[in-house]
């Protein structure tokens, strides 16, 4: 029978899990690592990479690739320009409708940009599957998650992104939800939890009730727009600011005004050159990022300033190096402070404060109430958070589980109750914002409150303004304001087929519902006639069903030149786990003392030969190649592997002795 | 807002598994056992197997909804035919709707009263109207609010308009607890009225109902108080 997954998929890194004997684990990749960095690259030919090795196509070509693309979900052009700004790739759209994002001469929506994302965990998931010998290794359904704080047309293009890859979608699921149901698994207890979970691109706090297996959630709250990448854009501005200020003129210009010889690499990206961001600054041009050198740049910083981010988790102080490149011939070098980087990002970490107030007040308690805080994502790991959650709640936040993997765990352990009909454990979601109505003069009218339970059901009865009118047109909102104008917009209908009557007369009931995804659908009918009523739904943000057949069938024509793509990464990757392996072993501590002594003469520089000859293969894309020089290095460290692993087992024993005595 | 809730058609009654009939509330077929469509159901007090009582225990209440959402959820239909799956979810929402109006006091009124076949205590017209009982007391207020207002426009100190509110506030204050007192005593004599006649339970009805809309004025009114506080200049500046 083909399989079900869980999948977390993140602003930064994606995730995969599957149940076995009802324990959930994340399927890691050979080198053992669970993440694949949600980021894709196109190259020239059309072939799409993903992961890790998109990552590293970022650094080189940063016009071909994608990422944070999570953060464009379901979003609209306007809401979304700001931050474009500091991405290397092209974000365009009409005004009022879906974002598009053009990279290496395509134009993709977010939804089809995630499913690469998804198809690069479904082909790890069943690699994993086959080699574990397994008939029937298809995985063709899954549970995915999303932020609790996400609004319709941001679950319903995760939906989306779903069916692109291939992969039926059993439930979209809340983050913080999947986190609980993780830890919730060993722990029969009941009490009231605060899921913390500051991630990638988003922020959600969701307050459960836990009693018999049932985690009740009893409010929510978010910012679907806060997160690591907002941290990372702090640093890359002061970065930025600092490069500028610095005796390096030839950077002055393209870090503060973006590079005007760029203009030559003609994007056509509508952009407003008025436009400055919050604190008044402009940010580099978005012209200048993309394609011209000023994007190699911004990656290079990028990437050093996540490495200083992780560094002062851990360390007090950390160095930022950028080594000199074309457009910073001096190269870059600061020392950061843990204290400086804590006063940096501050204001970000007190913006999750006043979600949590709010989620603890729509659930009616306070701070002492919460028996557990639990800490999900990647951003949990920065000290200051810590810190600040800790004094919020007045307790030490638990966080045993690996804050990266413990959501797609949960979504695993939903695939397996959805599937298994288990009924230890249920979820009980809510909505996170208010569903309504624009009524007379611009006013919401609220029909389903936000933290509803899902599934959620509301009505509305409409009426005719005009004798023998047959229809009526209905703007549907999602959000907690009073004029529709400051809600979002997720869909307009038009009630059609009312039958000819004198205004007023006839009584058209409306019924909403949500279902247990958070995804709403709409039926009317006219209650004197019993007539149901078509609607034809048009999302605000959205696809519609003909434009994700279409894609389907274009991903189908794809399908070859990804196959290539897919033998190229699987040998890629291979060859960097040896690499990696290879440089583990050659700077182990022990290396030079004891190791060395026990190799024939000559064997380390064999070593090296074979391990800079695939280094060399790793820039070309010959797969040919990558595979015969990866099977040299293999090859040549066999005996330097078999010295190690009988060290480790005498050190193992030996360690077994001491503790013996 | 609130409308009635509507009357669904008599056939969605019938098992759609089986097509045998049910009884109304009954959640599973009796004959075979599968879940049933959400029909002509009763309410949200019978849905739940409660007798139409003001009364409820708070966590006999919250164990019925957590029993009932393990029987009706939709993540135990997933492998189920479209009928059920589509049975279960609407079973879900009404239980959650049912739960969510149950658990507070004053929106299980508003639902008693409404299946009762009282019209809705929340209407526009209803809070438009300055109940008797509520008149002293508002004009009282709205001189007072008039007052600060102007002294507020030619530049009053902020502190004194400020405590000025603070003690417009406390007779509207005080009504408000009144009201809830006099909604306990109304709730607890419906809950004793079973075997009444029909004549004194909706004597009983009517006056929760009277009480409903007061307490909407009221509210009203101490939004409109803290309107004012928060547009006064913020206390201490200069």
């Amino acid at each position: 029978m083909s399989h079900v997954v869980g999948i977390d998929l993140g602003t930064t890194n994606s995730l995969v899990a599957w149940v076995r004997d009802g324990v959930p684990e994340v399927i890691r990749d050979q080198s053992g690592d669970a993440l694949v960095p949600s980021v894709v690259s196109v190259a020239d030919e059309g072939t799409i990479f993903v992961g890790r090795e998109a990552q590293r196509r970022l650094l080189t070509a940063p016009s071909r690739a994608v990422y944070s693309v999570k953060r464009f979900m379901g979003r609209g052009i306007d809401d979304v320009r700001d931050e474009a700004s500091l991405l290397p790739f092209g974000v365009t759209g009409e005004a009022g409708g879906v974002v598009r994002i053009s990279v290496a001469g395509r134009e993709l929506t977010p939804p089809e940009i995630s499913a690469f994302v998804l198809k690069e965990l479904k082909h790890r998931a069943e690699e994993f599957f086959r080699e574990r010998g397994e008939f029937d290794f298809e995985v063709d359904r899954a549970v995915i998650t999303v932020p609790a704080y996400f609004n319709d047309a941001q679950r319903t293009a995760t939906r989306d992104a779903g069916r692109l890859a291939g992969l039926e979608v059993l439930r979209i699921i809340n983050e913080p939800t999947a986190a609980s149901l993780a830890y919730g698994l060993d722990k029969k207890n009941r009490g009231t939890i605060a899921v913390y979970d500051l991630g990638g691109g988003t922020f959600d706090i969701s307050i459960l009730k836990v009693e018999d297996g049932v985690f009740q959630v009893l409010s929510t709250n978010g910012d679907t727009h806060l997160g690591g990448d907002d941290i990372d854009h702090l640093l890359i501005q002061m970065v930025l600011d600092e490069i500028a200020g610095s005796a390096s003129p030839g950077v002055a210009g393209s870090a503060s005004r973006g590079v005007a010889g760029s203009a030559s690499h003609g994007s056509s990206a509508p952009r407003d050159p008025a436009y400055t961001d919050d604190v008044g600054r402009v940010p580099p041009s978005a012209d200048a990022l993309r394609g011209g050198p000023a994007a190699t740049l911004i990656q290079a910083i990028r990437k050093a300033v996540i490495q200083a981010k992780v560094d002062l988790s851990e360390a007090d102080a950390t160095d930022m190096q950028l080594d000199p490149q074309p457009d910073l011939p001096n190269g870059y070098h600061r020392r950061i402070t843990r204290a400086e980087f804590e006063q940096l990002i501050e204001p970000l970490v007190d913006r999750t404060l006043g979600p949590v107030r709010q989620a603890l007040e729509d659930a009616g308690l306070e701070p002492p109430d919460i028996d557990e805080a639990v800490l999900v994502g990647g951003s949990t790991r920065i000290p200051l958070v810590r810190t600040k959650v800790a004094a919020l709640f007045g307790r030490e936040p638990h966080s045993e589980l690996n804050p990266d993997e413990v959501v797609a765990l949960g979504a695993a352990v939903q695939a397996d109750i959805l599937i298994s009909g288990r009924r230890e454990m249920l979820l009980l979601d809510v909505t996170p914002l208010s569903l309504g109505i624009e009524t007379m003069g611009g006013v919401t009218s609220k029909i389903i409150l936000r933290n509803s339970t899902i599934p959620a059901t509301g009505r509305e009865m409409f009426t005719t303004g005009v004798d023998n009118q047959t229809a009526v047109d209905v703007h549907v909102l999602q959000g907690e304001r009073e004029l529709a104008a400051d809600c979002r917009s997720l869909a307009r209908f038009k009630l059609r087929g009312i039958p000819p009557m004198p205004a007023g007369l006839p009584r058209i009931e409306v019924q909403f519902q949500i279902d247990a995804n958070g995804i709403l659908s709409v039926g009317a009918r006219e209650l004197r006639t019993e007539i149901e009523q078509v609607i034809e739904v048009k999302p605000s943000y959205g696809l519609t069903e003909g434009e994700v057949e279409r894609m389907l069938i274009e991903s189908f024509e794809h399908a070859e030149a990804d196959f290539e793509a897919r033998l190229l990464i699987d040998a890629r990757n291979e060859a960097e786990s040896v690499i990696h392996a290879t440089e583990k072993s050659l700077r182990s501590h022990d290396f030079e003392q004891v190791v060395r002594a026990q190799l024939q003469p000559g064997e380390v520089d064999r070593i090296r030969v074979a391990l800079v000859e695939l280094k060399q293969a790793m820039e070309t894309t010959d797969r040919e190649l990558l595979h015969d020089r990866t099977h040299a290095l293999n090859h040549a460290t066999q005996h330097l592997a078999e010295v190690m692993m009988n060290r480790s087992v005498r050190e193992a024993l030996a360690g077994r002795n001491v503790s013996d005595v | 807002m609130t409308d009635p809730i509507p009357v669904r058609s008599a056939t969605a009654l019938e098992c759609r598994t089986c097509g045998a009939g049910a009884p109304v509330d009954e959640h599973f077929c009796p004959n075979c056992s599968r879940i049933l469509a959400l029909g002509r159901h009763g309410d949200y007090f019978s849905f739940l197997g409660l007798p139409r009582r003001l009364t409820i225990d708070a966590q006999d209440l919250e164990r019925r909804f957590r029993d009932l959402s393990r029987k009706f959820h939709p993540d135990y239909y997933y492998n189920a035919s479209p009928a059920e799956r589509l049975a279960s979810l609407e079973r879900s929402s009404y239980l959650n709707d049912a739960y969510r109006t149950l658990r507070s006091p004053v929106a299980r009124v508003e639902h008693l009263l409404a299946i009762e076949g009282l019209p809705s205590a929340r209407s526009e017209e209803g809070s438009a109207k300055v109940p008797a009982g509520l008149l002293e007391e508002v004009f009282a207020l709205n001189e007072e609010l008039d007052e600060i207002r102007e002294l507020r426009e030619s530049g009053g100190e902020p502190g004194q308009l400020s405590a000025r509110l603070e003690k417009a506030r406390q007779p509207i204050e005080g009504k408000r607890e009144e009201h809830e007192r006099q909604l306990q005593e109304l709730a607890a004599r419906w809950d004793a009225q079973d075997t009444a006649s029909a004549q004194d339970k909706r004597a009983t009805l009517e006056a929760l109902r009277e009480r409903l809309l007061e307490r909407n004025y009221i509210n009203n009114l101490l939004a409109t108080i803290d309107r004012e506080a928060a547009s006064l200049p913020a206390a201490g500046r200069q």
